[in-house]
């Protein structure tokens, strides 16, 4: 189990061709996913990493029944990429892309959101399924083994670079993950915190999860008001990059209005605690609470080996 | 954040037809004087510098008379406005006001949606109108694919009571608005005030534009207006240091994005791999009582030069004493390529001992990073040690000077 990816991930990559998406794949397949197709317009025939590439996203839907997609293509096309893989009924989605313009993420979100598809980014390194070996985007490297172990714990980041230490930290306390996430920098991401929270309360695999959050972007009220309204049961575990985050330059930050307009809030934890989320005074203590957590709530048996 | 300064905001909007009195702008007092004495008429000279906020003290002065005008742009000239000195001055043909309104389209971050948001109460920050005068703001989430269809915003002028000629013109100009918002790819354009003249005129008297970014390869003809800078509470222009960073870093444009701060009162250089780890080791240094005298967050995969040129400039700002590199466990980063590019800038500035340099970094090819880093005399850790503990010891370290 674990969320959005599974063994039967078909998966496919627009932009195959480029430096950094060939490194990606490499690291990919040999993690064990499906990458069965390349799209590269004009290229079709070759076969680069071992992968079949095709001009058109249809070609390697019809060739390899394609379900999940990887966009990996410049900022300027990645809305009409988009549009091709929503056009082949394709409804996972990963943009590793970053600095796509806004006005273009509206326009992706609002598409992705009328077919119900679901999107994780963009410039994110992606998710990875440890247990089913899985791995969507550039998420651990090509050591990723040696950072995730399989388990119970589902990691929530919005932090590309924090996302294998904080699943790091889960096997370090002698525990393992179910699915990490990373869901991308910024307020215009396909997936938030709150979306995944959803979908791992759902997951009997998981049974707590962690958020690693930079103060300034999480949508602590949506988390908390989830949580209140009973969306979300499990222990939850945030960690956050608080203190300095006040005097850093917020870059979708719109002067004066971010006040009345957005999700950015920097009020205190409180709210969060008086939710019942086991909030990190420092970093290292999550592997101290999930230690703990151990002995209380999470099922000795679901522990990997 | 790419603000535009006023004047050229004002251009945009008047090659869009949009009514805006008339304006020009001058670096010295005389040209103020002609120009007054062009337009004929009294006016507002307002200092120019990219700052989001209205009504800075002595920002905006009224002259009847050129020679006033002469006066009162030396002044302004010589000032400087949340430390950007002005060095352009904007001169307009001054508007007799009966009532003045307020227009602000951009993105909503929660809903993901442009919104736009309009008030029958301009003219003082868009906060004390929330506060005084909740009842006189209309808001409206938008398609992005369908924009703002000319009914809607007359709706919404009208429910604010608009009517007339005034209710027509004013519809005309949201509409366009919003067709500039999009057309420049603006995070934000915000019109405070937008007045209705004593003749039942409709005109913009100033207005904030903010470009993304992400999308300035589609206009190249603004990336040279755009006013880069730090865009927070802390709003300030960059510094010497943070200048030299950023030409290292658009020397080499296509590998590893780079954040980069000066800091005030340290004394420890701190590059990290990624913003959220970085801003997470500087709240952890400064619980064990480090110093950080900058930090530089470094995205993705750099190449060597990169990380030596940076590195380079770190080590070479005043009162620091020593190096601490700590990254997340890296995804793209290749250890042994910083490690590289760091022992080489440390001995080209002569670092070596006393001067502590305490690196954390592991992932791809760190057996030979911990290598190169080793060789260099580098204090050297992978996984074996968290990130806590890395900021800890380097606590300890800069004590023990």
């Amino acid at each position: 189990m674990g969320i959005l990816v599974d063994r039967d991930s078909r998966v496919g990559i627009a932009g195959i061709a480029g430096l950094d998406a060939l490194a990606m794949v490499k690291d990919m397949k040999r993690y064990g996913t499906s990458v069965l197709a390349g799209i590269a317009p004009g290229r079709k025939g070759e076969t680069l990493q071992e992968i079949p590439v095709y001009d058109t996203i249809r070609q390697a839907v019809e060739a390899h029944a394609i379900n999940t997609m990887l966009i990996y293509v410049s900022p300027a096309v990645t809305l009409d990429a988009v549009r091709e893989t929503l056009a082949n009924d394709i409804k996972l989605l990963v943009i590793p892309t970053g600095n796509i313009p806004a006005h273009d993420m509206l326009k992706v979100i609002y598409e992705i959101r009328a077919v119900e598809a679901r999107l994780i980014g963009p410039n994110t390194v992606g998710l990875i399924d440890p247990a089913a070996r899985v791995k969507l985007g550039s998420i651990g490297g090509g050591s990723a083994e040696r950072f995730f172990a399989p388990g119970c714990v589902g990691v929530i980041s919005s932090n590309a670079g924090m996302t294998a230490e904080t699943a790091y930290m889960v096997k370090k306390a002698g525990l393992g993950v179910s699915t990490a996430v990373n869901i991308g920098e910024g307020a215009l991401i396909g997936t938030t915190a709150r979306e995944l929270l959803a979908l791992f309360e759902k997951d009997p695999q998981t049974q707590a999860v962690i958020l690693f959050c930079e103060q300034g972007l999480l949508a602590q009220d949506e988390i908390v008001e989830f949580i209140e309204q009973g969306g979300f049961s499990k222990p939850l575990i945030v960690a956050l990059a608080d203190r300095f985050a006040g005097c850093m330059p917020q870059k979708d930050g719109f002067g004066f209005q971010a006040s009345s307009v957005g999700s950015c809030d920097h009020k205190c934890p409180m709210r969060l605690k008086r939710a019942g989320v086991y909030v990190a005074g420092k970093y290292d203590d999550i592997i101290y609470l999930l230690q703990e957590l151990q002995g209380v709530k999470l099922n000795y048996s679901e522990k990997p080996i | 954040m790419a603000r535009l300064l006023e004047n050229d905001a004002l251009r945009i909007l008047v090659e869009n037809k949009l009514p805006v009195p008339r304006f020009d702008y001058v670096d010295t007092p005389e040209e103020a004087k002609q120009v007054a004495e062009n337009l004929n008429v009294p006016v507002v000279l307002k200092a120019l510098a990219p700052v989001g906020k209205r009504g800075e003290p002595g920002a905006l002065v009224f002259a009847d008379e050129p020679e006033q005008a002469e006066l009162n742009a030396k002044t302004l000239l010589s000032s400087s406005i949340e430390q950007y000195p002005v060095k352009k001055v904007l001169v307009r043909e001054k508007v007799n006001t009966d009532q003045e309104l307020y227009v602000s389209i951009s993105i909503d971050q929660g809903l993901k949606c442009p919104v736009v948001m309009v008030s029958a109460a301009g003219g003082v920050d868009y906060q004390e109108i929330v506060l005084r005068n909740p009842e006189k703001i209309r808001s409206v989430h938008l398609n992005p694919y369908k924009g703002l269809p000319d009914f809607v915003a007359k709706e919404i002028w009208a429910d604010l009571g608009l009517s007339g000629s005034v209710l027509r013109d004013a519809t005309a100009i949201l509409t366009r608005l919003y067709q500039v918002f999009c057309r420049y790819d603006c995070n934000m354009l915000e019109v405070n005030p937008l007045v209705i003249t004593k003749d039942s005129k409709v005109r913009i008297i100033s207005v904030d534009m903010v470009i993304d970014e992400a999308a300035l390869f589609r206009h190249p003809e603004l990336n040279h207006l755009v006013q880069m800078g730090h865009d927070s509470e802390y709003h300030r222009p960059l510094t010497a240091l943070e200048k030299n960073i950023a030409d290292v870093n658009e020397a080499d444009p296509y590998r590893g994005a780079v954040m980069f701060m000066e800091l005030s009162d340290g004394d420890i250089a701190f590059m990290c791999g990624g913003c959220g780890g970085s801003l997470l080791m500087l709240d952890t240094l400064l619980q064990y009582g480090g110093r950080p005298a900058n930090f530089l967050a470094l995205n993705g995969n750099p190449s060597e030069r990169k990380v030596y040129g940076l590195a380079k400039v770190m080590l070479a700002q005043p009162g620091v004493k020593g190096l601490f590199v700590c990254a997340g466990i890296a995804n793209d980063m290749q250890v042994d390529v910083v490690a590289r590019g760091i022992a080489r800038a440390l001995q080209e500035e002569h670092k070596g001992c006393g001067f502590p340099v305490l690196v954390r970094l592991a992932g791809v090819n760190d057996q030979i990073g911990r290598e190169i880093f080793t060789t260099a005399g580098v204090e050297y850790y992978g996984e074996e040690i968290t990130m806590t503990m890395a900021a800890q010891k380097m606590a300890d370290r800069m004590k023990q000077l």
